[in-house]
């Protein structure tokens, strides 16, 4: 039983060297078999190609704002727009409570956070397709492409944060309150940005590959982004699902792993919303689960899928 | 100690019959069994593009590979290049390989050179100090020095070929895989690069190189590999190799064997007749894409002669057409001529074709004419260069001996009739 599981998670085959050539080892032999490689021998192998995902990142960073005329103008105006609309509905018409602050400013924190996973899991799903030219082509650890996809999420991410700023000063110049949390709480924020990026990779490692066998998969995952987009805090605070639900169920809130994440951007940019030793621990669990669980899933289709791509 | 040494190797295509899992039954049996591999349950037909294939390369052996397309040479240097991984057997190799899978194959054409190489070396997993120190030598046997500030795309084909050949032979492989690769640039550098995997293959750097171009593969390998199906049809000496290769290919055009036809005549001596592509350079292979000239070269021995040349092109033992010169070419002084017919890109198919050549020697006293006829003067294989999307063995719309490119017109007309 352990060993079959052993097998299963791929430890059991013995640690191969890729054919990338060890020129820092003695043995600079090499072997090819059918066998998938271990899942430590991969993690190895990544961390020597490391650099590449540099290479990776800037490209599909750089293909995400070029050969757009009024590119400086959507990259704020995109995002923008939603946030304005969304805030006139739940803001002002709806009167959607937020923890003391302007609704806009809730709103434009929990969506700054928010997108880096929804655009990094649409990203990463299409990773191994819009990659292909060249996973068909070089060798290097197939992991890079579905890594390196969420850099784009994350630099839209720093439009939707310089915007957040600028909405800070505009509110201390007006209401002479400064809303950002200029201390060490901001690095608990960065932790929540880094948390989200994590997740959309992990999500993502299940996604790419199955739509490497349904190409339909790109368009539904859309969907499934925005019905997880309403039940994570971002329109409405933590606390105020929290008031529906009957203490012994708050677990089945925290058990989607983007409301931790979310509440605790807001707690380090903002200082507000619903930190809880619970609700941090239910969603850690929850990702490392989704996280291993997508590693293991996309080492053992990695082969298969590269065919089929 | 070898190089490399592959058991048993074997890539198994799973074809599926309702076209590769797209319909909903197929998602459906998915649903039901996510994590096993979906093909397992659907109607299924395998293919073998490659079938217990197993050899032995030393250090610096130059491994020609040669097949018609299908036989598994790409899917063969894929695996070595571990795009693809094989579904039975086992490679062990030393050292580090560097693959030249497809022109520029790696690079970003938006990027300069300069990053480009140090991308290179990354995906090759070289150190990034090891690699800057290279650049000034890669760019210089690249010849494009003056051009390394500007993105790759402003490239031409053959500066393209030329900096990636050079970032491989510099990445210090000691195995290099080419697919196809040094048929595209010029003819200086292809001599240059020739010239240059020989000399690495001196110093012990092992060789895959598959070419369709005969030629070629005599001149630098020492070791040819045949191909056929997906299987080694023939391994080693490279002149008994691709002799045997061209035979077969001869023996599939199964032309009337026995008549060999006459080299001279009292007026006249056929020196040779080659395939020869538009630079005059000696060719093994026609590409599809590209004109050829069958070239006929032969000594005349008095003046005032005149000649008229025929071809006959066959294929599969059907004579696909014969062609005549329209007029008799004067031949004023005795001496050495050539003959040169064009065929045009884009006619024939993707078969080897066998031509018979005729000439016609009329002197300007005379009636009487005196003709040569060399039956299956020369065989040569037409290639077309493999895309993924449409593998050679499965295209339907190459069928039939000869595969002109034609222009189609589609229109509308002005009323419909009896309306």
């Amino acid at each position: 039983m352990l060993l079959a599981l052993r097998r299963w998670l791929g430890l059991a085959t013995p640690v191969v060297a890729g054919a990338d050539g060890f020129h820092d080892r003695k043995s600079q032999k090499w072997v090819i078999e059918p066998a998938r490689v271990g899942l430590i021998a991969r993690a190895e192998e990544l961390w020597r190609y490391r650099r590449i995902l540099w290479f990776f990142a800037a490209r599909r960073i750089k293909e995400r704002y070029e050969d757009k005329t009024l590119g400086r103008f959507w990259m704020f105006f995109q995002p923008l727009a939603p946030i304005l609309i969304s805030t006139m509905i739940f803001g002002n018409m709806l009167q959607v409570p937020s923890d003391g602050v302007p609704y806009f400013l809730f709103f434009l924190a929990g969506m700054s956070c928010w997108r880096i996973f929804e655009r990094g899991v649409i990203r990463v799903t299409r990773s191994l397709e819009q990659n292909r030219g060249l996973i068909k082509k070089v060798y290097f650890p197939r992991l890079i492409a579905p890594i390196s996809s969420v850099a784009p999420a994350l630099s839209e991410f720093g439009v939707l944060f310089t915007l957040l700023v600028l909405t800070c000063i505009y509110y201390f110049v007006k209401d002479g309150v400064f809303y950002l949390r200029l201390g060490p709480q901001l690095l608990v924020g960065v932790l929540a940005v880094g948390l989200a990026a994590f997740l959309s990779v992990s999500v993502g490692l299940w996604t790419t590959v199955m739509q490497t066998r349904h190409k339909d998969v790109q368009f539904s995952i859309r969907y499934f982004m925005q019905l997880w987009h309403y039940v994570t805090p971002v329109i409405f605070p933590l606390s105020e699902l929290l008031k529906l639900l009957p203490p012994q169920l708050h677990f089945v809130a925290y058990l989607n792993p983007m409301s931790p994440v979310v509440e605790m951007y807001k707690w380090g940019v903002l200082g507000i919303g619903h930190v809880s030793v619970a609700s941090v621990a239910t969603g850690l669990t929850m990702m490392l689960v989704i996280f291993s669980g997508g590693v293991v899933y996309f080492n053992r289709s990695e082969a298969a899928s590269v065919d089929r791509l | 100690m070898d190089s490399l040494v592959a058991e048993g190797l074997g890539k198994c295509y799973i074809l599926s019959r309702d076209s590769e899992g797209k319909s909903p039954r197929s998602f459906w049996r998915w649903l039901k069994n996510p994590l096993g591999d979906s093909e397992s349950t659907a109607k299924t037909r395998d293919f073998w593009a490659l079938r217990d294939v197993g050899f032995r390369v030393e250090p610096g052996t130059i491994l020609g590979v040669i097949g018609p397309n299908g036989a598994g040479k790409t899917t063969l240097l894929k695996i070595l290049a571990r795009v693809i991984t094989p579904t039975t057997g086992r490679v062990v190799g030393v050292g580090r390989v560097v693959s030249l899978l497809e022109l520029g194959a790696g690079f970003d054409p938006d990027l300069p050179a300069h990053d480009n190489i140090l991308m290179n070396a990354a995906i090759l997993g070289i150190p990034r100090a090891e690699a800057q120190r290279r650049i000034k030598d890669i760019l210089e046997f690249a010849e494009v020095e003056q051009f390394t500030g500007s993105p790759l795309r402003h490239y031409s084909s053959g500066m393209y070929l030329r900096l990636a050949f050079s970032v491989a032979i510099h990445m210090n492989p000691q195995i290099l895989l080419a697919d196809e690769i040094l048929a595209v640039g010029d003819q200086a550098f292809q001599e240059r690069c020739l010239q240059k995997v020989a000399e690495l293959g001196r110093d012990g750097l092992t060789v895959l190189f598959v070419s369709h171009d005969m030629d070629a593969i005599m001149r630098i390998c020492n070791r040819a590999m045949w191909l056929h199906q997906g299987a080694i049809r023939k391994l080693g000496d490279p002149e008994e190799v691709v002799d045997e290769y061209q035979n077969a290919v001869w023996s599939q055009a199964d032309i009337a064997q026995s008549e060999r036809g006459r080299r001279s005549n009292r007026y006249a001596e056929v020196l040779s007749v080659r395939l020869v592509s538009s630079t005059g350079k000696d060719i093994g292979g026609a590409p599809v894409s590209e004109d050829v000239f069958i070239k006929t070269r032969f000594r005349t021995n008095k003046p005032n002669l005149t000649v008229k040349s025929a071809l006959d092109l066959s294929t599969k033992g059907q004579l696909i057409f014969r062609t005549a010169d329209t007029e008799a070419r004067p031949l004023p002084q005795a001496g050495v001529y050539e003959v040169l017919v064009k065929i045009p890109r884009d006619l024939l198919a993707e078969l080897p074709y066998v031509a018979t050549v005729g000439c016609i020697f009329k002197r300007d006293t005379e009636t009487k004419e005196y003709p040569l006829l060399m039956y299956n003067a020369l065989t040569f294989l037409v290639y077309g260069t493999d895309t993924p999307d449409a593998p050679a063995s499965g295209r339907l719309d190459r069928v039939g001996y000869i595969s002109p490119k034609l222009e189609w017109t589609v229109r509308q007309e002005a009323y419909a009739a009896g309306a």
